[in-house]
């Protein structure tokens, strides 16, 4: 019989069994301390205040290689060549993405004229381009020379023109910069982020015998090119990486005088697909992606991640350009039979009330949303107009509105007919295989529940291009990418006669009255000194964008970047690249795991 | 060599060469009628998109642009790459012997898998051959886009493998090659030696039951005689045949494992070519992958040829 049998004779028991017990109980409480103890002494990772030490290797993914390694080329406007701009050449000027503040970079400094038309800047003295060549005012000019060149054809000009006229540019001396406006413009030198400065001693005989476009292409040598930037492309593997090495003659130096950049290499792996992108992620295999944001799916596992130590997560709050569903209102659509109430302002205000905003930001991005009633989201501080007409999901009041144009249940089979006793129903063209897609799923649902028949139609973006610019479409759930968080340095999208005036681009004169006073407001404060009153003017032209929405806009997702534990001193911003657009600050601690 | 053969091997070889021809020529209309272009970009402006799609000729009629690359492709030019700026020939050629190392390996696996399999499934019964069968038939069920994301997952929670890519190569080690090819190797293989084991299975089975084979089993042939030297031999032809179909499926099956696992070869540049309509490098494309396909059918038909000459003979 044992001490601690049920039919032991309590006069049984020994008192060296009660030690016992208190023996085991005190080994386990000190054993579940200790480990208590250790659990709390684990670091979690290195931290942001550990001492910056130079060198090391970034490995960043990216989601397809260059077409070509030169900004200024026809085919220089894609995501790989822009971010290579961004690492191998520099800006006279450039906005921070953290703050959205202007900051000099190959310019030491800038003047303005009383009148806002003549700028004068200063040029840092004694910066040399990768090849050792120096930089003088003569690269500057060149670089504006590419950007209007006709035969170029540059992607580049648009975003340093004026209401499409150029900027007069002079040099006085080697270290002296003129520029004259064609007329008052309120962003002023912000335009200057858009031009990274070309070695002219490098280009020009390419640009005079009509080869320009076919320089720095993948099929020329990489020591062709030149830059003055942080870094210098030393391989390019198709389909692979691409490798760059630090700039010896980077003119950036820190606050304790270290050159930058911190790193000796940055090496950016191509992951076509977005699943495997973010597994090696978290495996360790890369430091971050190049469009830093985690998808919602994936949020769950970088968080386990991030709690083992292996990943680092970093929230820039809500992002700056959210999705829109727009309505096709170019004038040839008033020969739909379904034009009386396709058309119509009515129309889209009830399908603002009938989504549920909240649904999507919970379904679609598991809560990392906020839902918005136009373009300009609250991650915009300058530009946000918190107080705008906004829909709260409202069925009933979106049926009211749809019965004011006739849009009724004819028949009884719960689907609203209109006046002809046709269903009302049109399709919504989006990506495939995108956010998007879901989000147009939800909607296309919630809209049924009024009684309209939506149908959804998944294309790739050439396709959406395509169907866009022909304006072969009902509506179109699709994003654009503002090059800038100021609206005046967007005019494409703005004016009614813009190129990307979504739902009617490039009209002769303004199709509707509401049109016409936002033009009116944007080119009466183009030229407006004073922020505060072109805010104001903003606000209003927000306001009556809210009213009349050409397009409607459902939710902003938040941005949540990753990075390894091992990457140091990140800045992040909510633009794309949202980490790399700093690479030069970018710093390592540690192997990779 | 008998002249039946010559003229067999001649007529497949002519057979192969259309094949290419119709198979990039429909690639390329394809690509024409998809809605869109190389320059269908928002991030392009109209007038830059419209001037160089003059400049580049792609608003010329199908048929003129047709028979303008139609022209230099005969004199093995297949033009230059819209989205790279680069002639066709050399963005294949970086990018073809990737391919033919992964499906080259992918079948070798599935042959080293398939075979011993299929004679273990179709000679035995018992515990060992009910499992092998068992895996076959989830393993059929299983296309290789699964398997892709299954292997990355595993890469990715064991640190035993690299997660995707190709790792250092050229001029890497073989150990390096082989750590990367490793899992897109397996996501191809391993649906593809299910099949294998299936078909080696149904013959073995069948050659089993084979008049020679029983005679020889009368004589008193052991079991493993029985099956490793006698049905195994005629159980070979079908499989043979089979190969020629397989080396389509290893094109097929690359085509998805490259893009998912990032492995740079034919499948992911015709993939990157479709979604930038590139004409010119879809139909590059197109061809290559055509012409690896008809190399392997042809293989298999001629050494299908050689083990049953009866094959030349026309029907």
């Amino acid at each position: 019989m044992t001490p601690f049998s049920p039919r032991c004779d309590p006069a049984c028991r020994r008192p060296e069994n009660g030690r016992a017990a208190l023996m085991v109980l005190v080994v386990t409480a000190l054993s579940v301390v200790a480990l208590a103890f250790w659990f709390a002494r684990r670091p979690a990772g290195p931290g942001i205040l550990q001492e910056i030490t130079p060198g090391g290797e970034i490995v960043a993914s990216i989601r397809s290689d260059p077409s070509t390694y030169n900004r200024y080329a026809p085919g220089g406007a894609n995501a790989a060549t822009e971010l290579l701009s961004l690492l191998l050449h520099a800006r006279l000027i450039r906005v921070d993405r953290a703050t959205d503040e202007l900051e000099p970079m190959l310019a030491e400094g800038w003047t303005r004229s009383d009148d806002g038309l003549t700028y004068t800047v200063r040029l840092r003295p004694g910066i040399a381009f990768s090849d050792g060549r120096p930089f003088t005012s003569a690269d500057v000019l060149f670089s504006f020379r590419v950007a209007y060149d006709d035969g170029v054809r540059s992607p580049v000009r648009s975003a340093v023109e004026i209401n499409g006229k150029p900027i007069e540019v002079s040099a006085p001396d080697d270290l002296t910069v003129v520029l004259r406006l064609p007329e008052p413009y309120a962003p002023g030198l912000r335009l200057l982020d858009n031009l990274p400065i070309l070695p002219r001693h490098r280009l020009e005989g390419a640009l005079g015998e009509g080869r320009f476009a076919d320089a720095w292409s993948p099929s020329r040598p990489l020591d062709e090119i030149a830059g003055l930037g942080p870094f210098v492309l030393a391989e390019h593997v198709s389909g692979q990486r691409l490798v760059l090495t630090r700039n010896p003659q980077y003119f950036r130096r820190d606050a304790s005088g270290v050159q930058l950049p911190y790193l000796d290499r940055l090496t950016l792996a191509v992951v076509p697909d977005q699943t495997a992108e973010a597994l090696r992620l978290e495996a360790g295999e890369t430091d971050l992606m190049y469009s830093g944001e985690i998808r919602p799916q994936d949020y769950a596992s970088f968080q386990r991640a991030a709690g083992d130590g292996r990943l680092r997560l970093l929230d820039v709050g809500v992002g700056l350009d959210p999705d829109f569903l727009s309505f096709n209102l170019r004038p040839e659509r008033a020969r739909d039979p379904r034009a009386a109430w396709l058309l119509r302002r009515e129309f889209r205000q009830a399908v603002s009330w009938a989504v549920d905003r909240q649904a999507i930001a919970d379904t679609v991005y598991l809560g990392a949303a906020v839902p918005v009633s136009g373009p300009i989201t609250p991650g915009n501080r300058t530009w946000h107009a918190p107080d705008l007409p906004a829909h709260p999901h409202d069925p009933a009041r979106a049926r009211a509105l749809l019965a004011s144009l006739g849009l009724e249940d004819r028949d009884g089979d719960g689907m609203l007919d209109d006046a002809r006793g046709a269903p009302v129903r049109f399709s919504i063209l989006t990506q495939a295989g995108h956010n998007r897609e879901r989000v147009s799923t939800v909607v296309q649902e919630q809209l049924r529940q009024i009684g309209m028949a939506v149908d959804v139609v998944t294309m790739d973006p050439r396709g959406l291009f395509a169907r866009w610019n022909a304006g072969d479409y009902d509506a179109m759930y699709f994003g654009l990418q503002a090059s800038s968080t100021d609206p005046w340095l967007v005019p494409e999208f703005w004016l009614s006669s813009g190129a990307f005036h979504f739902w009617h681009p490039k009209q002769a004169r303004p199709a509707t009255e509401w049109e016409a006073r936002i033009d009116a407001l944007m080119r009466d404060h183009a030229g407006e000194a004073d922020l505060d009153r072109r805010r104001q003017a903003f606000t209003d032209v927000q306001r009556l964008f809210a009213e009349q929405l050409p397009s409607i806009y459902f939710v902003a997702p938040r941005v949540t970047l990753a990075t390894s534990a091992r990457v140091l001193n990140p800045t992040p911003a909510p633009q794309i690249p949202q980490l790399l657009w700093s690479a030069d600050t970018l710093a390592v601690s540690g192997p990779r795991r | 060599m008998p002249r039946a053969f010559v003229r067999f091997a001649v007529r497949r070889t002519l057979l192969a060469a259309l094949t290419v021809l119709l198979v990039s020529s429909a690639a390329m209309a394809l690509v024409r009628l998809a809605p869109g272009d190389a320059l269908s970009d928002f991030e392009m402006s109209l007038e830059a998109a419209a001037a160089e799609r003059e400049r580049l000729g792609l608003d010329a009629p199908f048929l003129t642009q047709y028979a303008a690359w139609l022209g230099r492709a005969i004199r093995l030019d297949f033009g230059q790459s819209l989205k790279y700026r680069r002639p066709v020939q050399d963005l294949i050629g970086e990018r073809v012997g990737n391919t033919v190392l992964l499906g080259a390996s992918a079948l070798l696996l599935a042959t080293l898998i398939g075979l011993p399999a299929g004679i273990l499934t179709g000679s035995r019964r018992g515990p060992l051959a009910s499992l092998a069968r068992g895996v076959s038939f989830a393993l059929l069920s299983i296309p290789p886009l699964v398997t892709s994301f299954v292997l990355l997952l595993f890469a990715a929670a064991t640190g035993l493998f690299p997660v995707g890519g190709m790792g250092a190569l050229p001029g890497g080690g073989s150990i390096e090659v082989a750590r990367y090819l490793a899992l897109p190797c397996l996501a191809i293989a391993l649906p593809m030696a299910a099949v294998i084991e299936r078909l080696q299975s149904e013959a073995v089975r069948d050659a089993l039951a084979d008049p020679s084979v029983r005679a020889a089993r009368a004589r008193g042939c052991s079991r493993a005689r029985l099956v490793w030297r006698h049905a195994r031999r005629l159980s070979l032809k079908p499989v043979i045949a089979l190969y020629g179909v397989l080396v389509g499926t290893v094109l097929s099956g690359s085509f998805v494992v490259e893009i998912v696992m990032a492995w740079p070869g034919l499948g992911a540049l015709t993939y990157e070519a479709l979604v930038a309509r590139d004409l010119y490098l879809v139909a590059g494309c197109a061809a290559a992958g055509a012409l690896c396909l008809s190399a392997g059918v042809l293989a298999s038909d001629l050494a299908l040829a050689v083990a049953d000459p009866r094959v030349t003979e026309p029907s």
